[in-house]
């Protein structure tokens, strides 16, 4: 079973957050990680009570791997997500290159 | 240039306060995700990757510099700082915070701006020539047209809720810089034999999934029948436009499987019954709206000749920038001045908010206070005297804003792409930036010569790459960024949709292949043949030849 943990973006001002221990976390570091198909959907469950609750729109899970010593998502546009964009939008700097 | 009236007024303050109340009654809980999107919809307000997106119209692309400082002033205060120009001849903000979205709004409110149809399957800002009123080749000026459609369909009760987006250009010159045959309806500007003005009515383009371009449906509307006609489509199209499945719910697709003639039919029997209505434009409100438009108190003067030639002559980097960045005016001794916000190591369309403020203070000064903005993500100065050309050039190059290559290889149409938005596939910018980078010499871009550029990031094809002489669409593939590239595509009078070259590139080797198609046209040109032109003699297999002779 791959490592899951639950994204979102908070309501008032649309940020990428992430499930944590003591609620929503813009560091995907201090996310909950479901290693269980059972914990995920655990995990997803407390995620839709803070949309009743209006703080966050939209949860859903994603894949996260280790890489360094760090939790990173599996997916680009996970990462993307996490990590801001790629490029130095507006200021006319060059691209930061991901793999 | 256009002014609010009491009634546009009230109307976009009054939405302004209904906004406020929705966007209050969400964070209360008032509302739920599933009430409120629709409602957010209908003022601009996408949830992107990592934040709310905010996009503003721009009526057919034209600013006063009090609006652009505006932008500036929203871009630093609610923003990171800058904003980012689009194909639709709008502006968006990619961080704002939903709570301060009505903050925004009644500050653009102020300059006589709003958010509203900027999404949803609404009709969206009417798109125009950036050079409307001052293109040397001008039959008539499109804003005005494009004004009095913005005035019929804003909050048009009958047209809220269409299949889905539904988009209009206007030009009024001889060449299409509008890409007017890439839109639901686009209109040229005509004169028929007798000389009375009208328009040469297209219908069904659109890019996306399936990509078309617009048919004739009508050689010549009489101009007092505007509105009426654009009426008749959109009930045929209201009516029989596909709402059961989001990929063939565009008019093209409803055009395209009734054939135009059927089309052309159904339109015209909604028509004759509303022809002689109330929407007939009367010579009055035309003159009214016209007089908006009329041109600004220019000077008398003589082209300025030797002084500008002796500039030319000294300054070779000005001279480039005058080839390459002006373009004829209506008015002797005034010029069209392009200013490129395609910087090597810069994103398309992206500007500060200094280079905001920096501008409108330009604008003020040299261009009687107007700049349009263009679908190709560029800004125009519509009224510079040629004299203050040199002046101009010098200013922009201290803002970071002369780039000589309007039209040029660089001058790269890219969507945001997965950088932003949560429908992309694949990155666009990156890709833009490199293959700027790549063919950055300005010298080499020069003996290239016109050459379209157009990259988007998933198919709905924002960055228009059905209609770039070398376009671009990002694709996944196994959770790897590829680019399927289409060849021969162009977005003019002469309009073609690209064909799709072969398998896609990965990121690592698709700015090598861009570079081998212009390498391909170089050596098989005609003197001073364009590489549209070029491409259409020849065809795709020299191309193909060298892009796939490895594999």
């Amino acid at each position: 079973m791959n490592l899951e943990v639950v994204t979102a973006n908070r309501l008032k001002d649309g940020r990428t957050v992430y499930l944590g221990e003591s609620g929503w976390s813009e560091n995907l570091e201090e996310a909950r990680l479901a290693g269980s198909a059972a914990a995920a959907q655990a995990l997803l469950a407390l995620a839709e009570r803070s949309v009743e609750r209006n703080e966050v729109v939209g949860p859903y899970l994603i894949e996260v791997i280790e890489e360094g010593g760090h939790l990173v998502p599996a997916r680009r546009r996970e990462r993307i997500r996490a990590e801001g964009p790629t490029v130095a939008a507006g200021s006319g700097r060059q691209s930061r290159e991901i793999v | 240039m256009y002014r609010y009236d009491q009634f546009d007024q009230r109307l976009v303050d009054e939405r302004v306060a209904q906004f406020r109340d929705q966007v209050r009654r969400r964070i209360a809980g008032e509302l739920s995700d599933e009430e409120f999107k629709p409602l957010r919809l209908m003022n601009g307000v996408y949830l992107q990757l990592h934040s709310y997106m905010l996009r503003v119209a721009i009526p057919y692309g034209v600013l006063s510099a009090l609006q652009l400082r505006k932008l500036a002033h929203l871009a630093r205060t609610y923003d990171r700082g800058y904003g980012h120009f689009t194909t639709r001849q709008n502006i968006q903000f990619h961080w704002v915070r939903l709570e301060e979205t009505p903050d925004i709004l009644a500050e653009l409110a102020e300059v006589e701006m709003h958010a509203i149809q900027t999404s949803g399957n609404s009709l969206r800002n009417t798109t125009a020539d950036q050079y409307a009123g001052v293109a040397a080749d001008e039959i008539a000026d499109p804003r005005v047209y494009a004004e009095i459609i913005r005035q019929w369909a804003t909050l048009h009760p009958e047209f809220s809720f269409l299949p889905r987006k539904f988009k209009i250009a206007v030009t009024g010159g001889a060449r299409d810089r509008a890409a007017v045959k890439t839109h639901d309806i686009g209109l040229f500007i005509r004169r028929n034999a007798a000389g009375e003005l009208g328009f040469e009515v297209v219908v069904g383009g659109g890019q996306g999934r399936t990509p078309f371009l617009a048919k004739t449906l009508r050689k010549f509307l009489p101009e007092a029948d505007l509105l009426s006609y654009i009426e008749a489509i959109l009930r045929v199209y209201n009516e029989f436009g596909r709402r059961d499945n989001i990929y063939k719910a565009r008019i093209k697709i409803l055009v395209h499987e009734l054939g135009i003639e059927k089309f052309a039919e159904l339109v015209e029997a909604e028509w004759a019954a509303t022809r002689a209505g109330a929407l007939r434009l009367p010579e009055a409100e035309l003159a009214r709206i016209r007089a908006h438009f009329a041109s600004p108190p220019y000077e008398e003067i003589a082209p300025p000749g030797a002084s500008l030639e002796a500039e030319r002559r000294a300054d070779p980097a000005f001279a480039r920038w005058l080839r390459h960045n002006t373009a004829a005016h209506v008015k002797p001794g005034y010029a069209i001045a392009n200013i490129s916000l395609k910087a090597t190591g810069a994103v398309p369309g992206d500007i500060s908010a200094g280079q905001m403020e920096a501008l409108a203070d330009l604008a003020e000064r040299l261009s009687f206070g107007e700049i349009r903005v263009t679908h190709e993500q560029n800004l125009t100065l519509p009224y510079v005297k040629a004299s203050e050309l040199y002046t101009l050039w010098q200013a922009l190059g201290t803002l970071g804003l002369a780039t000589p290559n309007i039209g040029l290889a660089s001058d790269i149409i890219a969507c945001p792409g997965l950088d932003f938005c949560s429908l992309a596939n694949a990155r666009s910018i990156p890709i833009a930036q490199r293959i700027a980078e790549r063919l950055k010499d300005v010298e080499r871009q020069e003996a290239i010569g016109e050459l379209r550029i157009k990259i988007s990031g998933c198919i709905n094809a924002c960055g228009h790459h059905h209609v770039g002489h070398i376009g671009l669409l990002g694709v996944d593939k196994q959770g790897e960024e590829f680019y399927q590239m289409t060849l021969g595509g162009h977005a003019e009078e002469d309009a073609s949709l690209g064909t799709i070259i072969g398998p896609a590139f990965s990121s690592a080797d698709v700015v090598d292949a861009v570079e081998r198609v212009v390498e391909t046209y170089l050596g098989l040109r005609a003197p001073g043949e364009r590489f549209i032109d070029a491409y259409r003699r020849v065809g795709a297999q020299p191309f193909k030849d060298k892009l796939y002779a490895a594999h």
